[in-house]
C-alpha cells in the first residue's frame, strides 16, 4: 500500500459531502460503531448513454474508507452503471496500492456503498424500504430518494430515554 | 461530558484503547496519520486492548513515541475545540459565524442546533468559493469525535478560524439547550 497516497487521500479527500441533486444513494456500515460509508451518484446523458456525471461520499470514522471512497468517486466518473458495477474493492483502491489484509474490508465498504447506490437507482427496486427516523417530523432528501426507489441502507434516529 | 479532561500522566501503555479514545478523541486520526494504525472499528483495535498491545502488533511501534505523538496531536486538537458555552459566546460576538453540521441528513433533520446548516457538497463549494478564509466556522457532529477530522480538512484549506464543537450536539443539548433531544443512531440494511 502506498502510505503517502493513502494519507494524502485521507487528509485531503475529494467529493466529500451529500449531493443534493443525486439520482441515487447507497449506505453501508454501522454509524453507531463509527464505520459507515454513504455514496451519492448523479447521472448524465452522454452520446445516448447514461453515464455517471458526479459522485460524492460521506464516511464516518474510517480513514482508509475515506481514502478509498475519495478515489472511487473520481474513478467512476464517465462510466455507465454496468461498468461501475463491475468495479470491486481491489480496483477502486488500486491507486492506493494493494490494501493489507486488515484493511481490505474498508475498501469493501466503499464497494458496498457504490453497488448499493447503483442498484438503488435501478427502477422498481422492490426491496427498498422507506426510512422513518423516530423523531423526524418532515420528509427528507433521503426519504425522497427512498420513496423513489433510489436509496439503499437506512439510519434510524432513536431518542434517548424512549 | 465536555470539554474532555485529559492529562498526559493518564496515558500509559496499559491504557485501554476505549478509554484512550474518550480522553483523546483525535487519537485515532493521530495513530493512523503517523503509523497507519487503526482506520475503523473492525480493522483497528478493540476498546479493551491496551495501547501497548496495539503498538506491539503494529510493527512494534515504541509505546513512548506513540504516547508523545498522541499527546502532541491532542494539544493541537484542543486548539480546534470550543465548548458548547464558548460556541454560544462566539455566536453572540460574531453574527457571521457559520455553524456546519457534519452528521448524516437523518440526524440533522431529526435534531439540529438552530441556525446550523448540513455540510453538503454545495455548501462546501459555496464556502470555498465565496467565504473569506477569516470567517469563523464551527463544525459539529453527534458526540464530538468526528468533527475534528472535518475541521482539520477546512483548516488544511486555509480556513484558519475553523473550530469544532467539543462533545457535539449531545453536549450542546446537555449544557446549553435541553430542548434539543438527545438520541442514538441505529443502522439497518
Amino acid at each position: 500500500m502506498d502510505e503517502q497516497q493513502i494519507k494524502q487521500a485521507a487528509a485531503n479527500p475529494q467529493n466529500v459531502g451529500e449531493m443534493t441533486d443525486a439520482d441515487a444513494v447507497g449506505t453501508v456500515g454501522s454509524p453507531d460503531c463509527g464505520d459507515m460509508v454513504r455514496l451519492w451518484i448523479k447521472y448524465k446523458d452522454q452520446g445516448g448513454q447514461k453515464v455517471i456525471d458526479k459522485a460524492s461520499f460521506q464516511s464516518f470514522g474510517c480513514q482508509t474508507a475515506i481514502a478509498v471512497a475519495s478515489m472511487a468517486t473520481q474513478m467512476i466518473l464517465g462510466k455507465t452503471r454496468e461498468e461501475a458495477l463491475k468495479m470491486d474493492a481491489g480496483e477502486l483502491s488500486k491507486p492506493l496500492g494493494p490494501l493489507p489484509p486488515m484493511k481490505i474490508h474498508c475498501g469493501q465498504m466503499v464497494e458496498g456503498a457504490l453497488k448499493a447506490a447503483l442498484e438503488a437507482e435501478a427502477a422498481d427496486k422492490a426491496s427498498v424500504t422507506q426510512q422513518v427516523p423516530a423523531v423526524l417530523v418532515d420528509s427528507s432528501l433521503h426519504d425522497a430518494l427512498a420513496s423513489a426507489g433510489k436509496s439503499v441502507g437506512k439510519i434510524k434516529i432513536v431518542p434517548l430515554g424512549s | 461530558m465536555t470539554p474532555t479532561t485529559a492529562h498526559p500522566e493518564t496515558l500509559t501503555g496499559d491504557t485501554p484503547m476505549g478509554e484512550l479514545m474518550k480522553l483523546f478523541p483525535g487519537a485515532r486520526r493521530a495513530l493512523f496519520a503517523r503509523y497507519h494504525i487503526g482506520g475503523c472499528q473492525s480493522c483497528g483495535f478493540s476498546d479493551t486492548e491496551t495501547l501497548a498491545n496495539v503498538c506491539q502488533r503494529n510493527e512494534d511501534v515504541p509505546v513512548d513515541e506513540a504516547i508523545a505523538h498522541i499527546l502532541q496531536s491532542h494539544e493541537n486538537d484542543e486548539k480546534m475545540r470550543v465548548s458548547p458555552r464558548e460556541l454560544v459566546a462566539l455566536r453572540e460576538q460574531d453574527a457571521g459565524l457559520k455553524l456546519l453540521d457534519v452528521r448524516s441528513r437523518e440526524e440533522h433533520e431529526a435534531v439540529a442546533i438552530p441556525g446550523s446548516v448540513i455540510m453538503t457538497q454545495d455548501v462546501v463549494q459555496e464556502i470555498f468559493n465565496t467565504v473569506s478564509k477569516d470567517v469563523p466556522l464551527v463544525l459539529y457532529d453527534h458526540t464530538g469525535d468526528r468533527a475534528l477530522d472535518a475541521a482539520a480538512y477546512f483548516i488544511g484549506h486555509g480556513f484558519t478560524q475553523t473550530k469544532c464543537l467539543a462533545g457535539g450536539i449531545d453536549a450542546y443539548s446537555t449544557e446549553v439547550d435541553p430542548s434539543l433531544p438527545r438520541y442514538k443512531v441505529e443502522f439497518a440494511d
